[in-house]
C-alpha cells in the first residue's frame, strides 16, 4: 500500500505523541486556529532562547507606520547543532511568516511557515540531518 | 608455509589484543563498565509496530532502506493542512524538528520487543479512564485557570516521565559515573537522574519524586536500574497512563565504542494487562550537551494563560 506523505506524517506524529507532546507546549492553546495570518517584515531582533526561539519583526502597515510582531519558533539547540549561528538570520532580513495569530490578541504569531522575501523557505530542507549512527 | 602460519597467529593475536584494548576502554579507572559520554536515543523506528508490518518484526535490508527513505521524505516536506488544530500544533518549520533519519540498526519494525506483536498491551478499564481524562485535560488547556493545569513538560519541570523515548528534538543525554553512582542528564530540561549503585532499599513509599527513586546494580557489563516511587502530582508525571506505582527496570549495556544497548520493562497491573519491554540504541554523539534553560524563557506558558483570560473576557 502506498502511503501519502500526510498519512505518514500523521503516523510519525502519533508515534511521537504516544508519550509526549509534539512541541514543548500546546500551540493551539496559545494561537488561534481561526486566525491565520501572513506577515511580511524585517527582522528586528532574535532571542535564541529555550524552550522556544523568538524572532521579532517590524511589519509595515498600510498607513506607513510599523508595528512589532513576535514570532515563536523551535528550540535553538537543534539549529546550533546543524551549524546555524546568530548570523543565520541577521537583523534587517526580510521574512514572510505564515502562521496563526495569538488568541489573546497580542502582536504574536507562530512561525508555522517562514520564508525569505525571495520565496526561499527559511531554513527548510535539513530537519532530518542529524547523523547519529545507529 | 610456517612463516604464513606465524603471520596468521600474529594477526590473530593482534586482533585479540585490539579487542581487549577496546573492551578495557569501556571500564572506568575503578573497574566498573564505562557508560560515560554524550548519547542520543533518536530513532525514527516507531514504539509500536505499524499495522502494515503486522507479521514482519524485522525488515530485510532492502525493505529497511525503502521504509527509512519513505519516513525521511514524509518528515522533510512542508505538509500543510491550513485551518486545522494539527496545523497549529505542528508549530513551526520542519527545520526546527530533529527526529533523525535512521531506523534502529537491527531493522526492527517496533521498539517494543515484548509482547511479540510489538504493541502496547491492552489498557485496563481504569487506565482507559485515565487516558480519556488526560485527553479532556489537554483540550482544557485553552481555558486553563493556572499553571497547575499544564503538564510537567509545559511547566519545564521534567521532559517527561521515565522511561524516555525518542521525540521531536533534543534527544541527547550525558552519562557521568563515579564510584557508587551513575548520573544521567537529559539535554532537554536538564533534568539529572542520580542513580546509587548497590543493594540499598528504595525510599519509603510515602516519598514520591518526579523521576522516581532509582537503584542500580551491575550484572556483568550491564547496568540494571530499578525505579519506583513515581508521583502523579502533576499532569504528565507518570509514564503514558500508568499510575505512580509503576515499576521500571532499565538495562544499559555498552556494545561498542559508539553504542549502548538500552532496554526497559514497565510493569503496572493497574495500567497494562501485562508488563512490556522496548529496546532502542543510545548512539554516541560528537559534541557537547547544550544548555536548555527552560523556565527562564518559558513565555509560552504565560501566553497560554493570557489567552485563556482573554477568552473569558469575550464570554
Amino acid at each position: 500500500m502506498r502511503h501519502t506523505p500526510i498519512a505518514l506524517l500523521a503516523a510519525f506524529a502519533l508515534s511521537v505523541t504516544a508519550t509526549a507532546a509534539l512541541a514543548h507546549h500546546s500551540f493551539s492553546a496559545e494561537f488561534d486556529v481561526n486566525k491565520p495570518i501572513k506577515l511580511e517584515g524585517t527582522v528586528k531582533r532574535v532571542q535564541w532562547i529555550n524552550p522556544h526561539t523568538w524572532i521579532y519583526i517590524d511589519v509595515k502597515k498600510p498607513d506607513g507606520t510599523t508595528e512589532e510582531w513576535g514570532i515563536e519558533a523551535g528550540t535553538p539547540n537543534t539549529l546550533f547543532r546543524l551549524g546555524f549561528t546568530r548570523e543565520a538570520l541577521p537583523v534587517g532580513s526580510m521574512i514572510v511568516v505564515d502562521g496563526y495569530e495569538a488568541r489573546d490578541g497580542a502582536k504574536r504569531a507562530n512561525g508555522r511557515n517562514m520564508t525569505l522575501a525571495d520565496g526561499r523557505k527559511l531554513f527548510m530542507g535539513s530537519s532530518v540531518g542529524n547523523d547519529a549512527k545507529n | 608455509m610456517r612463516a604464513a602460519a606465524v603471520a596468521t597467529l600474529c594477526v590473530l593475536a593482534l586482533g585479540s589484543l585490539g579487542a581487549q584494548t577496546a573492551k578495557s576502554q569501556w571500564k572506568t579507572p575503578w573497574g566498573d563498565p564505562d557508560l560515560q559520554g554524550t548519547w542520543s536515543n533518536q530513532t525514527i523506528t516507531p514504539l509500536e509496530r505499524p499495522r502494515e508490518f503486522a507479521d514482519k518484526p524485522v525488515l530485510t535490508e532492502a525493505e529497511a532502506a525503502a521504509y527509512e527513505k519513505r519516513l525521511v521524505a514524509a518528515g522533510d516536506v512542508d505538509v500543510r493542512q491550513p485551518g486545522t488544530v494539527q496545523d497549529v500544533n505542528l508549530a513551526y518549520n520542519q527545520v526546527w524538528w530533529d527526529r533523525g533519519n535512521k531506523i534502529v540498526a537491527d531493522r526492527r519494525t517496533s521498539l517494543i520487543v515484548d509482547p511479540p506483536d510489538g504493541r502496547i498491551p491492552a489498557l485496563t478499564p481504569a487506565a482507559q479512564k485515565r487516558r480519556d481524562e488526560d485527553r479532556r485535560a489537554s483540550d482544557g488547556e485553552k481555558t486553563a485557570a493556572s499553571w497547575l493545569d499544564f503538564d510537567v513538560y509545559s511547566r519545564c519541570i521534567i521532559r517527561s516521565a521515565l522511561p524516555r523515548l525518542s521525540t521531536g528534538y533534543n534527544n541527547n543525554y550525558e552519562i557521568v559515573q563515579s564510584p557508587g553512582y551513575v548520573a544521567i542528564m537529559q539535554e532537554q530540561m536538564h533534568d539529572t537522574r542520580i542513580i546509587p549503585i548497590g543493594t540499598g532499599p528504595h525510599l519509603p513509599a510515602t516519598v514520591r519524586q518526579w523521576l522516581g527513586d532509582s537503584r542500580g546494580r551491575w550484572e556483568g557489563n550491564t547496568l540494571v536500574v530499578e525505579t519506583t516511587n513515581f508521583t502523579d502530582e502533576a499532569r504528565g508525571s507518570t509514564f503514558q497512563y500508568a499510575t505512580k506505582n509503576m515499576t521500571l527496570v532499565e538495562r544499559f549495556t555498552r556494545v561498542s565504542d559508539r553504542t549502548i544497548d538500552y532496554q526497559f520493562t514497565v510493569s503496572d497491573p493497574e495500567t497494562w494487562t501485562r508488563p512490556w519491554t522496548a529496546k532502542l540504541p543510545w548512539n554516541r554523539i560528537d559534541g557537547l550537551i547544550y544548555e536548555y534553560a527552560c523556565h527562564e524563557g518559558n513565555l509560552g506558558l504565560e501566553h497560554m494563560l493570557s489567552a485563556a483570560r482573554a477568552a473569558e473576557k469575550k464570554k
